[in-house]
């Protein structure tokens, strides 16, 4: 398990992160979200060893992160980089060998890699030919050629076609399968809800939410209730609720936030007696919409 | 360690495939090889041009002229009379001869009239061979008299235990001169392959994701062996290239009288360098060690500094100076390696590297001297590798404009 113990990291008087604790179980696909300049990539750099933490500390299974275990890991930072005049192949075995396999070892899953992200017309080729979206799938098989145990993706569908983020979406799952625990930021919110069992929300260096989809919209303070037709008569009886907030009309019904312990029976019984209903639905959180509040970009 | 080895091998074999490696490599060694046989070609073009020549007037003088002018000039052909001036075509006609030389007895001394396709060519060993001839004629004592008073033996007795004489110190002086700039070239060419690699790494943003795998500081001792290694290699080449050039050109297209001047000078060269005793080779070794270190260091973390190639020069202009004044305090050391200054300078890291191996290479410098330099410059190594180790790793992730002076202090305080 990944833990992160009041982290805190600044840069001269600017605070990047202000004690960012979370947890990270073994084997889970872990969502790092916020804003541009949330803290992030610090906090990446940190749970990585690259910046050390002014404050709190950081383990992999209740122990420190060092050389050894920095090993196992993987790594797709946010701005992509190779050596640009390397062979795609040469460059990927040169990181498999950095992160301690044989030549022979990291030759062959080199090879594999390759044709799995279908790279092997640019394998003997010089990384700088290549397109963006190939040159990241590059770097994916850097990070993943040794079979990291644990794996840290900043922003790993940046860059690429839908073709290709699926093809991405399918390394990752594997990457799951195959035991390891994986990390990702991403500002693509449907990707990430698809990919990740839990989430930390981030905002100006701090945590503004974290734990599972279930949790997060459990700890939600409303639900959006649609109602149509989107008659006066059932306007009235919605905004009569205690704690409803009209959500405005759209797509030809009523929306209305209340309460997330609003109980639902009595007031849909309110809502027929008062009118014809042809739609009663409570409608849940999105990730998007628990970010999006989260961050302070939405109410 | 197995990760140094692996940076080392990687860094070596990208550098050596490299462009810019390969083309410094070739024209490195072209540009030393031509040095190597200007020297033959210059022989080759002043003999052709100017050192041929007829020599014409009464047998009487003719026979000791020639004998006297022989030591610079080829005589391709003596006469008693010679059309005065000569015609191009005479000229052609007695070997292609680039003067006829005619010599009269005027007075009580000598008299010379150059006819010459080059007026302008350099003929004044001409007036100094003849003297002997001219006081001969003055005064009539025997010219093989003369030519005895004309030369006064001096023998010149080293105090310097190092040399058994002083045409061994002066060569020395030479060889010194001629190996501070090999040490010169060394340090400061492989000094900027490692600043342009690290540039490379943190401009294409790989370093994120190498220190996200490896140490800095181990990824920076790869990067620095593997650039060490490619240089010596570089210089191998060229110096090879020097070696075998000589002789080849000696032996393919000097006519046999400038072939036998090229093996004797070569002769000359490797004796000259047979006088390399194994000390000053191996303190060329450890100065190059040392200065290739430091400046690697510095300049490595002048590299992660920079976020952009065009701010190469803001940063390594500062970093040139101690290079420089090294380089040329190490050629008054060469002349004066024990003058109170020039032992101070050999002492101080970044300039001592060159300052010390001059003068160990033209002089008999105390063993103290050697080893507290040597402890001075290991000790400022250390401190270097401290510092630049910090602003390596602060600097290889900070991304932005070239930081402030006030920065980069914060950095190494920090």
């Amino acid at each position: 398990m990944l833990v992160l113990d009041r982290v805190q990291r600044s840069f001269g008087s600017v605070p990047a992160v202000r004690g960012i604790s979370l947890e990270v179980p073994r084997g889970s696909t872990f969502g790092l979200l916020g804003p541009n300049g949330a803290g992030k990539t610090t906090t990446m750099r940190m749970i990585l060893g690259i910046l050390i933490p002014d404050a709190g500390t950081v383990t992999w299974n209740g122990a420190p992160i060092d050389d050894a275990v920095r090993r196992r890991f993987g790594y797709l930072p946010e701005e992509r980089g190779l050596y640009g005049k390397m062979t795609v192949r040469a460059q990927i075995v040169y990181f498999g060998r950095l992160h301690g396999l044989a030549e022979n070892e990291a030759g062959r899953r080199a090879d594999r890699w390759i044709e799995r992200l279908e790279l092997g017309a640019y394998a003997k080729r010089a990384c700088s030919e290549l397109s963006k979206g190939n040159q990241q799938k590059v770097q994916i098989a850097c990070a993943a050629l040794h079979d990291p145990e644990f794996i840290i993706l900043d922003e790993p569908f940046s860059g690429l076609d839908p073709v290709n983020a699926e093809m991405l979406l399918g390394v990752l799952r594997d990457l799951r399968e195959s035991g390891a625990t994986l990390v990702l930021s991403s500002h693509q919110m449907w990707q990430i809800e698809r990919l990740c069992d839990a989430f930390c929300i981030i905002a100006a260096g701090e945590v503004r939410a974290a734990g599972t989809l279930d949790e997060l919209r459990a700890s939600w303070p409303t639900r959006t209730i649609e109602v149509e037709p989107p008659s006066p008569a059932l306007a009235a009886v919605l905004a009569a609720e205690p704690g409803a907030v009209a959500h405005g009309a759209a797509n030809g019904c009523l929306a209305y936030d209340v309460p997330a312990a609003t109980p639902l029976p009595p007031l849909l019984r309110r809502l027929v007696a008062a009118g014809d209903v042809n739609r009663f639905e409570r409608r849940e959180p999105s990730l998007n919409d628990i970010y999006l509040a989260a961050t302070g970009d939405h109410a | 360690m197995n990760d140094i080895a692996v940076i080392f091998q990687t860094e070596f074999v990208r550098r050596i495939r490299s462009r810019p490696y390969l083309i410094g490599t070739i024209f490195g060694a072209i540009g030393l090889a031509l040095i190597a046989i200007l020297p033959g070609i210059m022989a080759n073009s002043m003999g052709a041009s100017s050192r041929s020549i007829v020599l014409a007037g009464p047998p009487a003088l003719i026979a000791p002229a020639r004998a006297l002018l022989a030591k610079d000039y080829d005589v391709v052909a003596t006469v008693a009379d010679a059309p005065a001036p000569p015609s191009i075509a005479y000229l052609d006609a007695h070997g292609k001869a680039s003067a006829l030389v005619v010599i009269a007895q005027r007075g009580a001394g000598l008299h010379v009239t150059v006819y010459a396709r080059d007026a302008g060519a350099d003929r004044t060993a001409l007036g100094h061979d003849l003297v002997p001839l001219n006081v001969a004629l003055s005064t009539n004592v025997p010219q093989s008299r003369i030519d005895a008073l004309l030369v006064v033996p001096v023998d010149t007795e080293s105090l310097d235990a190092k040399f058994a004489d002083g045409a061994g110190a002066e060569a020395a002086k030479g060889i010194g001169l001629a190996m501070v700039t090999i040490l010169y070239l060394a340090i400061i060419l492989n000094a900027q392959n490692i600043l342009a690699s690290v540039a490379e790494e943190k401009t294409s943003r790989i370093a994120e994701l190498l220190v996200a795998t490896v140490r800095p500081s181990t990824l920076l001792t790869g990067k620095i062996l593997a650039t060490a290694a490619s240089g010596v290699l570089q210089i191998a080449v060229w110096i090879g290239a020097a070696y075998a050039a000589a002789p080849l050109f000696a032996s393919q297209y000097g006519d046999p009288s400038s072939s036998a001047a090229s093996t004797a000078a070569n002769d000359a060269l490797f004796a000259l360098i047979g006088r390399i005793g194994p000390a000053v080779v191996a303190a060329f070794a450890v100065f190059f060690v040392i200065g290739f270190l430091q400046f690697a260091l510095l300049y490595a973390s002048a590299g992660a500094l920079i976020s952009r190639t065009e701010d190469m020069g803001s940063v390594v202009a500062p970093l040139v100076i101690p290079v420089v004044v090294g380089f040329l305090m190490a050629q008054v050391a060469v002349v004066a390696p024990d003058s109170a200054n020039v032992v101070i300078l050999s002492m101080v890291p970044l300039v001592s590297p060159f300052v010390m191996f001059a003068r160990i290479a033209v002089a008999t410098v105390p063993l103290w001297h050697v080893g507290l330099s040597i402890a001075i410059n290991l000790g400022a190594i250390v401190a270097i590798a401290i510092g630049a180790g910090k602003l390596y790793r602060v600097g290889l992730l900070t991304y932005g404009r070239a930081p402030t002076f006030s920065q980069v202090w914060a950095v190494l305080r920090s």
